[in-house]
């Protein structure tokens, strides 16, 4: 795997009076894993069937290792693909299915079996080789639909939110896997999900969209941690967003001065984000951010307790009580106090 | 005793049983005068028939009325009336598979509304349209004429009043049989396909052949076998369309309840389509899958 | 014209008081006579089955049948419906044959005037037609085909031509034009027809299924000559199609009455038969349905006809000269095979 540079430049791309795509660049590394997150209608998917030649944008270029792709038909692209539903052949086999891009590149059959061979392995299929696709379980599918996108060995790899329709545990065993797999073959991959979680545990970098634009590109970490927006805030994880006020050079809630870590991520910051596990029990006063609230209800949920709290100004945050939590359980109509280091504590403004 | 044998009795086992079978004999209920329909119109009729063809005219069991078709008339009429059925069943298929593609392809309501353009033959009488391609088709008719005027022929062409003329009316009345269920099943076919065809490297043509043609081939199938079905029966359009020349089975049927001097002989010609008739759609329908599998695995 | 009408009123007036001399006492019945139908029902009702059920005194009731096999199922019921049936002559050979009808009452029926192939112990001919030969004059201009040896002979008379998909006349033509004699056609010669026949089907354009089928290959040109009945050839000369035909050689074919076997009036059935095929009744065909013609002879005794109607009729001592009639029991005999190997000649 040489290369996979993909480069996005200025692509835009209208439905009616709908803007699926507005002015999109994006520059992908050779061998990057990366995501395009975002709600549905944010254009992720169109950017997607632009990369893979399904859709032809209004403008816009599109180079992959410096070639100029984007009136290139798809076929002639190169690039593999599993789909959200697989798409797999229902009149093939799996072996067949998996054979199809290298019979269409004219290899020889015994190099065919072989390489299939191989592709099945790769993804734990080849006992299954001689399957009807309907008889296959999902994750069976997902893992041919994999072997037949990586079979010929592809320099770019796309995915349209391929766990989608598998439950939850396969999901989170398949992330691990697809992780192990891009580590191991090295081929850049184009991942597409509306999944925060999914995005978070597989990609180099993650691009939220929003709009038919780039919200914020950056590392799973950074994106997690230091959102650039609310909307990319509240985007990840159980966030609550709490109001805040200027105070003099700083910022304050419900009377009190934040003390942070950072500058905020704009001078106008108007939002707290508040995520339940960044709550402590324990906190020092002159260090961290005192937060009080009352408590509403207390919800058992196996390996925690949940806690809904109404805070000054009519805000309900809820947090987590973990059974090695030595403080007592708190009863609905008490008054608690929580506790966000400095280090936890993130401003945003509502546009980036 | 009594009270630990009631004991071992689950719950109310009895009564959501009668539950059940109450429910399950409404729904057959419902079935009942279609079923019943089917079989006095269909299965009695049938029945007797099958029955009558086992006697001769003299009225003791025989085989007379089965020996009779291997008679040279017969033997020909049947070859010729499967001839002619395949014949228009592949020009159906040639002319009505792009149709149902493009169908297939334009978005639901555009093709809602050619669809009508497809089912509009339905609304005349067979015999209207027929009589319309006479006019069309013939010697002095307005197809040879036109060409004559435009100097493209000198003398007309034979256009009906033999297979051609036959051809042309049946292909006319059995296109809409093969293009609906086509169009259905085509419309079935996940674009999705498609694009993974392509992204696997195949070209427009090859994804349509290694992949859209074998996902149509059953509805193919179906509409194939239907078109094919219904022209064993035909009667009206070859008899005034094939100029006496196209000799159909049905014909022969006609003529023998008409002119033999029993039902028996008439029977044995109607058991005899219907069995060759099972017969044809039981090897389409395996013909069919093996064209399928055969088309996904090349 | 006025003197025409005159002549009718007057037959009819005739027949009339013979019938109610003798028929008198079977007045009330209701007779149901069912025929093929159309345009040739609806003649026939008018010029012979009205007249002959006046004269009988029984109301007359119409049904329409499609052939034997209706009449067949007719007769099996045990209680027909019907009392008598119109058919074709080889077709009430047949019935007779089957049993399907009563014996007729030769007693009551006059066969005086009537050719010994015209009626049988069950049936008797009621009307004639005429299978002719016919051409385009817009075609043949200067010199005409006269006889079936001019059908079979392209090479002087080059052009399309059409025949029936029904062996019946058909047989017939090809001998005649084979030069096999009028007179010695019966036992038909089947082995040296369908020779004949075989050697003529290159010719052969179309072979009609339907009388209207074959008026309108001539109409519109599809063929240049043809074998056609007479009726249906007159309504295409008639349209003002370019078209002439002759009688020369012309073969006669019958329509005939039969009571049905288990006819509940039987009795009344045979004065209306009577009364049909009475001189006098018969007398109105020729005026009434030109191009048909009366089965008893002396139904020219009887009537006055002017030359032209004379001319048309196809029953005319001088036009029944030119033409042979049909052996309906040989028909009946050899039907289903000759069918067979005539269906097969011509789609092959």
């Amino acid at each position: 795997m040489t290369s996979g540079a993909v480069s996005i430049r200025n692509v835009s791309k209208a439905f009616g009076t709908f803007t699926a795509l507005d002015n999109v660049s994006l520059d992908i590394e050779p061998g990057e894993f990366l995501t395009l997150l975002g709600p549905s209608g944010s254009g992720k998917t169109t950017l997607l069937n632009v990369i893979a030649g399904f859709e032809r944008p209004d403008s816009g270029s599109l180079l992959v290792d410096g070639v100029e792709f984007i009136t290139k038909p798809p076929h002639k692209r190169d690039l593999g693909m599993v789909f959200q539903n697989y798409a797999l052949f229902p009149h093939m086999d799996v072996f067949n299915n998996v054979a199809y891009p290298l019979k269409l590149r004219g290899l020889a059959a015994a190099e065919t079996r072989e390489r299939v061979r191989q592709a099945l392995e790769t993804v734990q299929m080849a006992h299954l080789s001689g399957r009807r696709i309907t008889e296959l379980s999902g994750g069976q599918k997902q893992r041919v639909a994999l072997a037949r996108a990586i079979v010929f060995e592809p320099k770019l790899l796309l995915m349209d939110e391929p766990l989608s329709a598998l439950d939850k545990n396969l999901r989170e065993h398949m992330q691990i896997e697809l992780k192990r797999l891009h580590d191991r073959l090295g081929m850049t991959t184009i991942y597409v999900t509306h999944d925060q979680q999914e995005a978070l545990t597989m990609s180099n970098r993650i691009a939220v969209l929003r709009n038919g634009g780039i919200v914020q590109l950056d590392t799973p970490k950074h994106i997690y941690d230091r959102p650039n927006c609310r909307f990319v805030a509240s985007f990840m994880g159980e966030t609550r967003m709490l109001p805040v006020g200027r105070s003099g050079d700083g910022y304050e809630f419900a009377g009190r001065r934040l003390k942070l870590a950072q500058p905020p991520s704009a001078a106008d910051a108007q939002w707290l984000v508040v995520r339940p596990e960044r709550l402590g029990w324990h906190g020092d006063e002159a260090r961290d951010n005192r937060i009080d609230g009352l408590v509403v209800d207390v919800v058992y949920r196996g390996d925690s307790h949940s806690i809904s709290l109404k805070l000054p100004g009519d805000h309900e945050i809820s947090i987590r009580r973990a059974p090695t939590e030595d403080k007592p359980l708190p009863e609905p109509g008490q008054t608690l106090t929580l506790w966000l280091k400095p280090e936890a504590s993130v401003l945003v403004e509502e546009a980036p | 005793m009594t009270a630990a044998a009631l004991d071992t009795q689950p719950l109310n086992a009895g009564l959501l049983g009668d539950d059940e079978r109450r429910h399950r004999l409404a729904m057959f209920g419902l079935s009942v005068p279609a079923m019943l329909l089917v079989a006095l119109v269909l299965l009695v009729p049938f029945s007797w028939l099958a029955w009558l063809s086992l006697f001769d005219a003299s009225g003791a069991l025989s085989a007379e009325n089965y020996a009779r078709l291997l008679r040279p008339a017969y033997v020909n009429s049947f070859v010729s009336t499967l001839e002619v059925a395949a014949l228009v069943t592949g020009v159906c298929i040639l002319l009505g598979y792009p149709v149902a593609y493009l169908l297939s392809q334009l978005p639901k309501r555009a093709a809602q509304i050619l669809l009508v353009f497809v089912i509009l033959p339905f609304w005349t009488s067979v015999l209207v349209r027929t009589y319309a391609w006479l006019v069309l088709l013939q010697r002095e008719g307005i197809i040879n004429t036109w060409l004559k005027q435009l100097g493209l022929i000198s003398e007309s062409l034979p256009l009906v009043n033999n297979l051609t003329g036959t051809v042309i009316g049946m292909v006319h009345v059995m296109l809409p049989f093969l293009i609906l269920p086509l169009y259905a099943s085509m419309r079935a076919i996940d674009p999705v396909y498609l694009r993974a065809a392509a992204n696997c490297g195949a070209s427009p043509a090859q994804a349509f052949r290694q992949v859209f043609l074998p996902l149509s081939a059953p509805g193919l199938g179906a509409g194939a076998a239907l078109t094919f079905v219904l022209c064993l029966g035909f009667y009206l359009t070859p008899a005034l369309l094939g100029g006496g020349r196209v000799a159909m089975w049905s014909t022969q049927i006609a003529d023998a309840v008409a002119k033999f001097a029993n039902w028996g002989a008439a029977s044995a010609l109607s058991v005899a389509l219907l069995v060759v008739t099972g017969l044809i759609l039981w090897l389409m329908k395996w013909g069919v899958r093996r064209l399928g599998t055969s088309l996904g695995e090349r | 014209m006025h003197l025409k009408r005159l002549a009718i009123a007057n037959m009819l007036g005739a027949a009339t008081a013979l019938f109610m001399a003798t028929g008198a006492f079977a007045a009330g019945e209701t007779l149901t006579i069912s025929g093929f139908g159309g345009n040739l029902q609806k003649d026939l009702r008018a010029t012979l089955w009205q007249p002959a059920a006046d004269a009988a005194g029984v109301t007359l009731s119409e049904e329409t049948q499609d052939g034997l096999a209706s009449v067949r199922v007719q007769v099996q019921s045990g209680s027909p419906t019907w009392d008598i049936v119109h058919l074709g002559a080889d077709e009430c050979a047949v019935g007779g044959k089957e049993g399907l009808f009563e014996p007729l009452d030769y007693n009551t029926i006059k066969t005086d005037g009537f050719d010994k192939k015209a009626y049988g112990e069950h049936w008797i001919a009621t009307n004639t037609y005429s299978v002719v030969l016919a051409w385009r004059t817009d075609v043949y201009k200067d010199k005409h085909p006269t006889s079936w040896a001019d059908f079979w002979d392209v090479k002087a008379f080059p052009g399309r031509r059409a025949l029936s998909t029904y062996p019946q006349e058909m047989m017939e033509i090809a001998l005649l034009g084979a030069g096999v004699a009028k007179d010695k056609l019966y036992p038909l010669d089947t082995k040296l027809s369908l020779e004949r026949l075989k050697e003529i089907k290159p010719n052969i354009s179309v072979w009609w299924s339907s009388g209207a089928q074959s008026a309108q290959l001539i109409k519109d040109k599809e063929v240049d000559m043809m074998a056609i009945w007479g009726s249906r050839v007159a309504s295409v000369i008639k349209d003002g199609a370019p078209v002439e035909f002759t009688y020369d050689n012309g073969i006669l074919g019958y329509g005939c009455l039969a009571i049905l076997k288990g006819s509940k009036h039987v009795a009344a059935a045979q004065k209306f038969i009577a009364g049909v095929v009475s001189p006098e009744v018969q007398a109105r065909i020729p005026e009434m349905m030109p191009y048909y013609g009366p089965t008893n002879n002396l139904a020219f005794k009887v009537g006055k006809f002017s030359p032209d109607v004379l001319a048309k009729s196809n029953m005319s001592p001088e036009n029944v000269a030119k033409q042979t009639f049909i052996d309906a029991n040989w028909w009946r005999d050899n039907n289903e095979l000759v069918r067979e190997d005539y269906s097969l000649l011509i789609s092959n």
